[in-house]
């Protein structure tokens, strides 16, 4: 019998009638099993999950993370428990790289220039022409040697990618991070003779003597010496004391045990002084030291020193008897103590103090990294600001032809006086692999968006390894988010560009392999065959089970293959004066966001909602000084501050006066005020790099961006500082019960 | 944990917690929170399960920054259990102080009720790019307007725990990752332990039993109220600290 529509529908609603008819009769007991009202998805639990190992790089070091994936979506990220350098914790940044995959703002396709630099107008176009249209940017080069490759430090497989497409095309390639670490590495290889930054031993420490590194919030590696900073604290019988040494209140600082207030480029004299004492009582071990270092340090007394450093004789003596009688004493030192014309120097004096306790290679000291199981797969090294200046030099005479551009935004980073943002038009051709719309991405010509990190191949050796050989794996653990354009459009990884583009100029990179993951297997094959590490290739059957084994774990690792801790100490230099930047009556001291890092999770919603770990600040850039300071000048919170150095530059910050940031100190965080980065970074607060002066380490060129003075003056303007605190009232302070421990652990009763 | 029923609970070390505040991002991202618009820090409505709170101490010099997370305490007698008209929020039998979602009306007499403030009342329906739905958690209900929302100890994953264990015919394990709120698994140093208060052998009754005796560094988080809190912190310890502290 032919339906119509209506005869359908009325002997469907029937149906659907009788079966209401039909519950009504039904079981009723069984009705009240179900308690439909409060089932919620958190009881239901539907659907199964995959935990799928990945490797998370993030500067100079990196975390083993695992991404939960449902339904082809990645859903978490956790830390990878087998990981050695973060065991099983991650920080907040791995964890927004779901949304770093998911951003609403990321670039789905190649894409060209159709309006002016910077305009913001471009075209899609498909991955074919955007690699041909880059192919003949190389054809036409006048010199090989007019192209410059700008990346951020990279290492592992990408790195042996880059260096063989670099030599096989004549290019140059420099590496560029906004906050450098060249005195760090320069400081590491003088003192310890190693090119990889040492691992430090904090869980078995029992005295950190810390100069201006936060390391427990964004120095190098922070995760994992927060690990080993919770043994540190309470993991052990004696607790550890943690003595910080900075010129500004860190996140370090409001967690050490003392934290000395150091005047800004007197650190490294503050370390010969504490070495002076400890010679002095005839407790320094002199087996690292010629004769000539021990006169190196005669002249640095704490009086002499107490007077340039602000540190008093009283504290310099203290800390010097502390060091030499602590069983497991470490000294570690960076950031805005390596941040001056000095900061060589100071780092060497810093580093040395290890030399005087002789803690190298033992417990709770100064741990080697080794040279990574498969040459060149290590990481290179920075270039420092002044060579960076010399390519922007070129620029501004127009002598550069092709910019290629891979995670290095230096229309953000670099010092506005350097001049790259006023001459970047010189260069006839940008190239960005940026797949966010990144100040530098967005002056680009041509873009090339490269995979998200969960969407790519990778391996990763880091800078700053755990003490032994590793090497992490990178697995795609979801498909290309935007797969489903075709393989036209879309997004892909930034060596298989590099591979594919080189196959189009007829150019043999020698890899051997055909895809980037090819590439990976053959690194993959040569650790199945040294058959030893924590993933033993003797103990698989076949490459392939190896393989399956070494994607489900994360990485390879051996924790028996360490280094042998010999090396020739480079001698003790004499620390100069530290020089400034401007006559500004403030020292401007930037520091490194928590949650930005230098700018480069400005993009991330979830970075921008993280409150500042001392000011709970969000969304904002704000200025920290001292609250009397403050309160002299008339100035409260959320005024808004204009800072000017002597160049002539600006950036406008909102007053946080705080009891704690010494007074002449403006402590102001990196990160945003960028120009472009998509709806959550664009236009947002200010960037402090911006007004930086050039003022540069004398021996290894590296920008002092811990030295420029400035001045300040309240715009007449305020505007409410967003931030966490005040949300809800504090919780009220009872003085009878107390939540700090104030004896040595005899503690009395109560809270 | 052979036990039947369980009685979840906390232990949260200050002497450990540095301030970095991944926990809540890793809690953020599991409980599907809205992002946090300047708008709302500004109009004291940001919603975090987990806070830290930063404590001021003396001044330049002498000065000090104590970090606190703050989470639901869970409290054995929970005073914003009682003034709920609809019982959307109730104590279930595993210790657990639990909001239900659709029950809830909005009154948010809970929230006036709970002396921790860690009760968070939608005054917006959350939002997310189109593309960024694509994180959210499955187990979990984006909550509308109008309700109130809190820290569950991630109820979604014990039930998952269990719900595994239970077809495996195996017991749960005390740490086990898959158990663990977000928060405990992101902390670098420890400074969050999750457990059973019922399983005499579990870590955080370890803990509690050497951490109350004469000397411990043990408290509840104003526990003169009588809340009972089914979380206990570790006092942080300052050797080198004079006078009086704390709050």
């Amino acid at each position: 019998m032919p339906l119509t529509r209506r005869q359908f529908l009325t002997l469907m609603g029937g149906s659907a009638g009788a079966a209401v008819l039909f519950q009504a009769c039904g079981i009723p007991e069984k009705e009240l099993l179900i308690d439909s009202s409060v089932e919620m998805p958190e009881d239901l639990v539907t659907g199964l999950d995959n935990w799928y190992a990945t490797t998370f790089q993030d500067g100079l070091s990196s975390q083993g993370i695992v991404v939960r994936i449902m339904e082809g979506r990645a859903k978490k990220v956790e830390g990878n428990t087998d990981h050695p350098l973060n065991r099983g914790a991650h920080s907040a940044q791995a964890e927004a790289m779901l949304q770093a995959l998911y951003h609403p703002d990321r670039i789905s396709s190649p894409l060209v220039r159709t309006g002016t630099r910077g305009s913001g107008e471009f075209r899609e176009i498909s991955w074919e022409d955007a690699i041909a249209r880059l192919a003949s940017v190389f054809d036409n080069l006048s010199d090989t040697n007019k192209a410059v490759m700008l990346t951020d430090i990279v290492n592992g497989n990408e790195k042996l990618v880059l260096d063989k497409f670099v030599s096989s095309t004549g290019i140059r390639q420099v590496t560029f991070e906004p906050v450098e670490h060249t005195n760090l590495l320069k400081a590491v290889d003088h003192v310890f003779g190693q090119k990889n930054i040492p691992d430090f031993d904090i869980d078995n420490a029992s005295l950190i003597l810390s100069f201006g590194c936060d390391f427990l919030d964004t120095w190098v590696s922070p995760t994992r010496y927060s690990r080993g900073y919770g043994q540190f604290r309470q993991g052990h019988h004696h607790r550890g004391k943690l003595i910080h040494i900075e010129s500004r209140f860190s996140t370090t600082a409001a967690n050490a045990d003392e934290w000395v207030y150091v005047n800004p480029g007197t650190e490294g004299m503050v370390a010969m002084s504490i070495m002076h004492e400890m010679a002095s009582h005839g407790e320094i071990d002199t087996s690292h030291f010629s004769q000539s270092d021990l006169y190196k340090f005669e002249k640095y007394t704490p009086e002499f020193v107490s007077s340039l450093s602000g540190v008093s004789v009283e504290t310099i003596q203290h800390i010097a008897e502390e060091f030499s009688h602590s069983d497991h004493p470490l000294a570690i030192g960076g950031d805005s103590a390596s941040a001056h014309t000095n900061g060589l120097q100071n780092l060497i004096a810093i580093y040395s103090l290890n030399l005087a306790v002789n803690n190298i290679g033992k417990s709770g000291g100064i741990i080697f990294n080794p040279e990574p199981p498969i040459a060149g797969l290590e990481s290179n090294q920075p270039n420092s600001s002044q060579e960076l200046m010399a390519i922007v030099d070129e620029v501004k005479s127009g002598e550069i032809e092709l910019l290629l551009v891979k995670d290095a935004d230096l229309y953000y980073g670099l010092p506005d006086s350097m001049g790259f943002k006023n001459n970047y038009s010189n260069v006839p051709m940008i190239v960005s692999f940026g797949n966010m719309m990144d100040d530098t991405t967005s002056i680009a010509d041509l873009i090339l968006p490269q995979n998200s990190l969960l969407e790519d191949w990778g391996t990763d050796v880091p800078l700053a390894g755990p003490g032994y050989q590793t090497v992490g794996f990178q697995q795609p653990v979801v498909r290309p988010y935007f797969e489903s354009r075709g393989q036209n459009l879309g997004t892909k990884g930034f060596s298989d560009v590099l591979m594919t583009t080189a196959q189009v100029m007829n150019v043999d990179l020698e890899l051997g392999a055909d895809t980037y993951k090819d590439v990976l297997q053959n690194t993959a094959r040569e650790l199945y065959e040294l058959n030893r590490g924590d993933i033993n290739g003797s103990k698989y059957s076949s490459f392939q089970s190896f393989w399956n084994a070494l994607l489900a774990r994360g990485g390879w690792w051996d924790h028996n293959y360490k280094s042998n801790h010999s090396f020739d100490f480079g001698g003790l230099v004499d620390i100069d004066e530290p020089s400034f930047h401007g006559n500004g009556s403030f020292h401007l001291i930037p520091f490194y966001s928590s949650a930005f890092h230098d700018g480069k999770y400005a993009y991330l919603p979830w970075m921008q909602n993280l409150p500042d770990p001392l000011s709970t600040a969000v969304w904002e850039t704000w200025v920290e000084m001292n609250y009397k300071e403050a309160e002299s000048m008339d100035i409260s919170e959320g005024d808004v501050i204009e800072i000017r150095s002597s160049n002539g530059l600006m950036i406008k910050a909102l007053a946080w006066p705080n009891p704690a940031t010494p007074p002449g100190i403006l402590g102001v965080p990196m990160g945003q005020g960028h120009r472009d980065g998509g709806r959550y970074s664009s236009g947002r607060g200010s960037n402090v790099l911006s007004v930086l002066g050039l003022n540069f380490d004398s021996q290894t060129g590296a920008l002092a961006w811990s030295s420029t003075k400035v001045n300040i003056t309240a715009s007449g303007e305020n505007i409410r500082l967003p931030k966490l605190e005040n949300s809800v009232p504090d919780f009220p302070r009872d003085e009878h019960n107390h939540v700090v421990e104030i004896t040595n652990g005899k503690s009395s009763k109560g809270h | 944990m052979a036990q039947e029923s369980h009685k979840w609970g906390m232990v949260i070390d200050i002497d450990r917690c540095t301030g970095c505040n991944a926990c809540v991002i890793a809690c953020q991202s599991e409980n599907n929170i809205p992002i946090n618009l300047e708008a709302h820090f500004n109009q004291r409505r940001a919603i975090q399960w987990i806070r830290i709170e930063r404590y001021w101490e003396g001044e330049f010099p002498n000065v000090k920054a104590r970090f606190i997370p703050i989470i639901c305490q869970h409290c054995g007698n929970a005073p914003c259990e009682p003034v709920c008209p609809v019982y959307a929020t109730y104590h279930n039998n595993e210790g657990l102080n639990v909001q239900v979602y659709n029950r809830c009306v909005g009154t948010r007499f809970c929230a006036n009720g709970c002396p921790y403030h860690v009760r968070f009342f939608n005054f917006w329906e959350p939002e997310w790019p189109e593309s960024l739905k694509n994180q959210l958690n499955p187990d979990v209900t984006v909550r509308s307007r109008g309700i109130m929302e809190k820290c569950t100890f991630c109820v979604q994953r014990i039930r998952r725990a269990t719900r595994l264990a239970d077809r495996d015919s195996v017991e749960l394990e005390d740490g086990d990752r898959a158990l663990n709120p977000a928060c405990v698994n992101s902390c670098a140093t420890n400074g969050l332990i999750f457990g059973d208060w019922n399983d005499p052998d579990s870590q955080i009754n370890q803990i509690k039993n050497k951490e109350m005796q004469e000397g411990g560094r043990a408290f509840g988080l104003l526990e003169n109220l009588g809340t009972s809190p089914n979380v206990i912190y570790l006092k942080q310890v300052d050797e080198s600290a004079e006078g009086h502290h704390g709050h």
